[in-house]
């Protein structure tokens, strides 16, 4: 015995002999060849079974073969056709019933069955660990279990059967793309229903052409003269595959435009913003989400232009600092009717909001949204601007209600949007104050107020001189008491008679309408706004959330539908009691407590969710 | 002459597209035409001299497209070459075929 190899070692040193499993291996081979040969029907002589690959002749032939005499060597002729007959019938039987066999049938006339399983036969591939030629390129080489065969049933060497695996793996991806899959579609229209855009039918010619620009992006080097609207969705579609990059956001920077909007600047640098300045001179309304980027440098670019910005929209700029946003104010202020700002976290405070009554005499619309630093000083200074009509907060700091109370009192009469996001603290003098000031209001949105009574709502709505709101959002306000969730003697929250107060004060003009989590609205309240009376018909309403109210049934929903002729989409989600509800054609209801979730119906709906 | 099931549209270039007048609805703006007052109304025959012919092919292909899939959820898109997509974006605007191919105008 030569020197040992690592390997061999390292098996004896387990007790694992490599010389054992080699001979146990050649054994099978052997063993396994026999039977091919047999199948194959070669003639059983030595001679041509040696002359077959490499293999060695077995006992068992060698037996057959010893000389006899002539008579009895006859009979064993006679014999062994017969035997050799009936394995060959065998065979031919086995090869039929697989895969492969019927496989090759479909293209061929069944005619001859035999025949084509004889052929099949004949060519039974080479085992592992023998040598082959390739069929493609002709190279010799070793079999192993992977090598793949080719399209005329021979072997593969190494290198094409690498090739062939990669064309099929693309072929496999492209079939992929195509279908989708069962799941994949539904959890697409789902997703759709959720994201509001679903609608029965195709798509507009509008949304597919959008769709295809937006993936070849690449190949467009200008958008022509498309008018604005369209432009805009573009830049929408593209951001939502944030695909807004230095060259793309070129494609709307027309310089005859006076809007632009950026709906996903996160790829974008300091001077890709500078560049729309740049090249759009008459901007008048920017609108820049996730701008990073847009810091200070681009604040003194702005201001050394002749840029009179009117809208300012922006979100994640947290990078401007205050000097600089009080020097924008100061110097471009005058021109500013909106400005919203979001995620600004630390520059945006009351001193800047102190600044706005002075430099900005034509602003009407206000949002600082998700503002850890503005406190009531600063709130209190948003009085002083006398000419806002919207005003949007939604501030980290609690504030106290009397600073919202006296903000009212000042500006309250000609505002048109109050939205106060997430106000613990406010009570029902802020609802009084509403119901003392406000005569304009068209949306209103107070949320997450714990302290707010139903009682104080049912005083804001009844006989409010303020005509009827088109949007309404109150959601989660509501009693939150971990220790005893049912109960609520102090009537916190909006209740069933906020409820109807409200319905009543705006039935013919509301649209949208939020009550979300107002959990104490009973079954009777809402079957009171909804009762099925030509006096309590919803027109407007489009969109209505009743999530997590819990008294919600499925009568309830009916009842809904039935009252609100135009409602386009409901949601129901944590209504437990909602349970099997019969949704009119083209509406949708989302969030019932099934594993389908939501529901839509169609009346002929032979297409719908249960073909596949 | 009382309504044919049938309207003719005709491109740039003369080329006449004969469509069934219930596909070609989809678009406020061919069913604007077709209102009692105007010509178009008379003989079912609308002119889009600027609209070239294999835009406007691809335009009638969509409102059978539409027509065939009105009803249907899950509707697989139309494929729109990407040569002519910035064009078909021209036609499509103005024929009005924007979002929401409106639920109600077919009840």
């Amino acid at each position: 015995m030569g020197p040992q190899s690592a390997l061999t070692d390292f098996l004896a040193s387990h007790n694992i002999s490599a010389n054992q499993i080699r001979l146990d291996a050649d054994a099978r081979r052997r063993a396994a060849e026999n039977e091919q040969d047999d199948a194959n029907n070669q003639s059983n002589d030595q001679a041509s079974v040696a002359s077959i690959a490499s293999a060695a002749p077995t006992p068992a032939v060698s037996a057959d073969s010893a000389p006899t005499t002539r008579g009895r060597r006859a009979a064993a002729a006679t014999l062994r056709d017969e035997e050799a007959r009936k394995k060959e019938q065998k065979a031919i039987d086995k090869i039929k019933a697989s895969k492969k066999f019927q496989k090759r049938k479909r293209g061929i006339d069944s005619e001859d069955e035999d025949d084509l399983a004889r052929a099949l036969m004949g060519r039974a591939a080479p085992l592992p660990g023998q040598q082959e030629n390739c069929e493609n390129c002709g190279t010799r080489f070793t079999v192993t279990a992977y090598s793949r065969s080719g399209p005329d049933g021979g072997l593969l060497c190494g290198p094409c059967s690498k090739e062939l695996a990669k064309e099929d793996a693309t072929k496999k991806k492209k079939s992929k793309k195509v279908t989708g899959g069962a799941v994949g579609k539904r959890r697409q229209l789902q997703s759709n229903i959720l994201d509001g855009t679903y609608s029965l039918g195709a798509k507009s010619l509008m949304t597919l052409c959008i769709e295809t620009l937006s993936k070849n992006i690449d190949l467009a080097e200008d958008l022509g003269d498309l008018p604005p609207s369209i432009v805009d969705k573009i830049a929408r579609k593209l951001s939502k595959h944030r695909l807004l990059d230095s060259r793309t956001l070129s494609l709307f920077l027309q310089p005859t435009t006076d809007e632009v909007r950026v709906y996903d600047g996160a790829k974008l640098g300091s001077d890709d913003f500078i560049r729309i300045f740049q090249t759009v001179p008459g901007l008048k309304k920017l609108k820049v989400r996730n701008g990073i980027h847009f810091k200070d440098q681009v604040m003194d670019y702005l201001m050394s232009r002749h840029i009179e910005l009117e809208d300012l929209y922006l979100h994640g700029a947290n990078l401007v600092s205050e000097a600089k946003w009080k020097e924008f104010l100061q110097h471009k202020g005058h021109a500013l009717r909106s400005l919203r700002i979001y995620f600004t976290d630390r520059h945006v405070n009351d001193e800047l909001l102190s600044v706005f009554a002075a430099t900005c005499p034509s602003l009407t619309r206000l949002k600082i949204s998700h503002n850890q630093e503005v406190t009531g000083a600063g709130v209190a200074a948003i009085g002083d601007i006398k000419t806002l009509r919207h005003l949007s907060l939604d501030l980290r700091n609690e504030l106290h209600s009397d600073v919202y109370v006296d903000l009212l009192s000042k500006i309250g009469a000609q505002l048109e949007t109050l939205s106060l996001t997430r106000v613990r603290k406010a009570n029902n003098t802020v609802l009084d104050a509403i119901h003392k000031h406000c005569r304009a209001l068209v949306k209103l949105r107070i949320t997450e107020s714990d302290e707010m009574t139903d009682a104080g709502f049912v005083r804001l709505f009844r006989g409010w001189a303020n005509p009827g709101l088109v949007f309404v959002d109150l959601q989660k306000c509501r009693q939150l008491d971990s220790a005893r969730p049912r109960e609520n003697p102090d009537g916190i929250g909006l209740c069933s008679n906020g409820f109807r107060a409200l319905m009543e004060h705006s039935a013919k003009t509301l649209r949208d309408l939020n009550v979300h989590g107002c959990r104490h609205i009973e079954a009777a309240a809402f079957e009171d706004v909804f009762r099925a009376d030509s006096s309590k018909v919803y027109e407007a309403m489009a969109k209505l959330e009743i999530s997590f109210c819990e008294e919600v049934t499925d009568f309830v929903v009916g009842s809904v539908f039935r009252s609100c002729p135009d409602l386009r989409e409901l949601n129901v989600f944590g209504c437990m009691k909602v349970r099997d509800v019969r949704v009119p054609r083209g509406r949708i209801l989302v969030g019932v407590p099934n594993a389908r979730g939501m529901v839509i119906e169609g009346d002929d709906d032979d297409d719908g969710d249960d073909d596949e | 002459m009382a309504d044919s099931k049938y309207i003719t549209l005709v491109s740039d270039g003369g080329f006449e597209f004969v469509v069934l007048r219930e596909a070609a609805l989809v678009s406020p703006t061919i069913k604007g035409m077709l209102r009692s007052q105007f010509s178009e109304a008379q003989t079912g025959r609308c002119e889009f001299p600027e609209i070239n012919a294999t835009v406007l092919e691809k335009v009638v292909e969509y409102f059978y497209y539409w027509y065939r899939n009105r009803d249907k959820e899950d509707v697989p898109d139309m494929d729109i070459p990407v040569e002519m997509c910035l064009e078909l974006l021209m036609a499509a605007d103005y024929f009005n075929l924007d979002a929401k191919p409106a639920l109600r105008n077919m009840a």
